[in-house]
């Protein structure tokens, strides 16, 4: 009977977190369409519903009743694999990140995270490292020169950030003295981890701007030089998944950001529900990406890697070491 | 010193991105500013300035009658050939325009017409709604061009309106005069 429980308990938590996966990106592209279109003297989607608040369903429904269209001279199996390979990993990374502590519910501690792993942190950067795959899967299945020509820039963005964003997390660690994220939310209590790592939270957010594949780091997909990038050639639901699969890392990188340098569930000065005060700090970290991405031009190619190699992995690796002198 | 201090200040802002910092603020600045969007046709329409050149209008003299003395001046002079007159007289004897056709769907609203008419005939008003399924629709007659909106006296303005499909695609607006579109951009 305890068992039955527990495992329904772990069942239902995994439904609303793919529930909730699967339907934020709809006010998110609402959000980010508004914003977009406020900051250049638009006023964005108005016509379907109140300020074109249903205009991401209606996108939706056209996404799902689009001609999914395969190029003749696709590779079949890895087109149709790696929307799927893309859309995956961003949702199980989310079993190891906790939301908060635990609530009560009917007499019962409820924790508000599926599972409390001691390597969280290493699951969560080697798990996400696989949604890669499915960019460049999508850009060399589909065989068309722009979305091949999005597929290795890909390549050669994650092999640059992959390495300053897990040394970013290090400091992290070590502070904490643990890889578990709950651990490292408790371990900031007091102080976050922003007051000791500011260069470490600032190597881990480029990184995650590259990460997250948006301005100014979305060479994938620059839409002024290579069409649409890797997802050229995807149409109707596939699309649909690459799209949802960015906005799922976007929100992660937002999360991570929280938990490991904001103090994720912590307060300060207004006592706020903890569960309030994280997804404040996760929507605040949304609309700078969003921010971002509407303020700053694209990097070129070659000076996306002199940043990733000659400035993020330097200063990584310098605040390992200062860190390390200093705390240990 | 001065200049020292300037050098090394631009160093400094370097390292920590005063010029990002610089970008993000106006754009954070231009998200509360006011949207210069028209919302044509559900909310609003701009009213056409008197110098405008829209849909043309055959104008009538103090006693009711039409001014065109059928001169085909007009005809001659149109560069896409598309006003087609042809002459009459009247019980009075003045020459008079039987067939007053202009097809809306070849001009190119250059206005000549209008300079080049001796009788002071016809002009080219403020209506520019008059898109249609059929080109043929666009071909308008004497009858139809008397009874077209003449030179707007006001003008320059956005007005509340409201859009009408229940007959035909209608912008339906009773403001006379509305607020000057130019008020929220922006000049530095």
């Amino acid at each position: 009977m305890e068992l039955v429980f527990a495992l329904g308990l772990i069942a239902f938590k995994v439904a609303l977190l793919i529930a909730i996966l699967l339907l934020l990106p709809l006010p998110l592209t609402w959000l980010e369409r508004k914003i977009a279109g406020h900051m250049q003297q638009r006023m964005g989607p108005m016509r379907v519903g109140w300020h074109g608040l249903l205009q991401p369903v209606a996108d939706g429904i056209k996404l799902l009743t689009k001609e999914d269209h395969i190029p003749a001279e696709a590779d079949r199996f890895l087109f149709k694999l790696a929307p799927i390979l893309a859309l995956a990993p961003p949702f199980v990374v989310f079993v190891a990140i906790p939301f908060g502590e635990s609530v009560s519910v009917l007499g019962t501690e409820i924790t508000l995270y599926v599972s409390n792993m001691n390597v969280a942190l290493l699951f969560v950067l080697a798990v996400i490292g696989i949604e890669v795959y499915g960019v460049i899967f999508g850009g060399w299945a589909a065989n068309s020169k722009y979305a091949v020509l999005g597929s290795l820039r890909t390549c050669a963005q994650m092999i640059s950030y992959e390495i300053p964003m897990g040394f970013a997390v290090i400091g992290v660690v070590m502070l904490a003295q643990s890889m578990s994220l709950l651990d490292i939310v408790r371990a900031q209590a007091d102080v976050w981890n922003i007051v000791y790592q500011p260069v470490g939270f600032f190597v881990f957010f480029v990184a995650g701007l590259a990460e997250a594949q948006r301005i100014p780091f979305d060479l994938a997909e620059a839409e002024g030089d290579l069409g649409a990038g890797f997802h050229t050639e995807y149409s109707g639901i596939r699309f649909a998944f690459f799209m949802v699969s960015e906005y799922a890392v976007m929100l992660l990188v937002s999360v991570l950001s929280v938990i490991l340098f904001f103090g994720g569930w912590n307060g300060v000065l207004i006592p706020l529900p903890p569960l309030l005060w994280f997804a404040l700090k996760v929507a605040f970290f949304l609309y700078v990406f969003m921010w971002f991405r509407f303020t700053f031009p694209r990097y070129r190619y070659d000076q996306l890697m002199a940043i990733g190699w000659k400035v993020l992995l330097p200063l990584s690796l310098a605040n390992i070491m200062i860190t390390g002198v200093a705390f240990l | 010193m001065s200049r020292a201090l300037h050098i090394s200040g631009a160093w400094i802002g370097w390292a920590f991105f005063a010029d990002l910092a610089d970008a993000l603020a106006l754009t954070f600045g231009y998200m509360f500013s006011r949207s210069v969007t028209m919302q044509y046709p559900d909310k609003e329409k701009w009213l056409p300035y008197s110098r405008y050149r829209g849909h043309h209008f055959l104008k009538r003299d103090e006693e009711g009658e039409i001014k065109c003395v059928a001169c085909e001046l007009c005809a001659r002079i149109c560069p896409c050939d598309c006003i087609e007159v042809v002459p009459y007289e009247d019980e009075k004897g003045n020459r008079r325009p039987a067939k007053f056709e202009i097809d809306m769907a070849r001009c190119l609203f250059c206005g000549l017409c209008e300079d080049a008419c001796p009788a002071d005939a016809i002009a080219l008003g403020q209506q520019y709604e008059f898109s249609s399924f059929s080109s043929r629709d666009l071909v308008v007659g004497r009858d139809d061009l008397l009874g077209k909106p003449g030179k707007a006296t006001t003008g320059g303005g956005v007005v509340a309106a409201r859009l009408n499909t229940e007959q035909d695609v209608l912008v339906e607006t009773s403001e006379p005069q509305g607020y000057n579109w130019w008020r929220n951009i922006r000049r530095t």
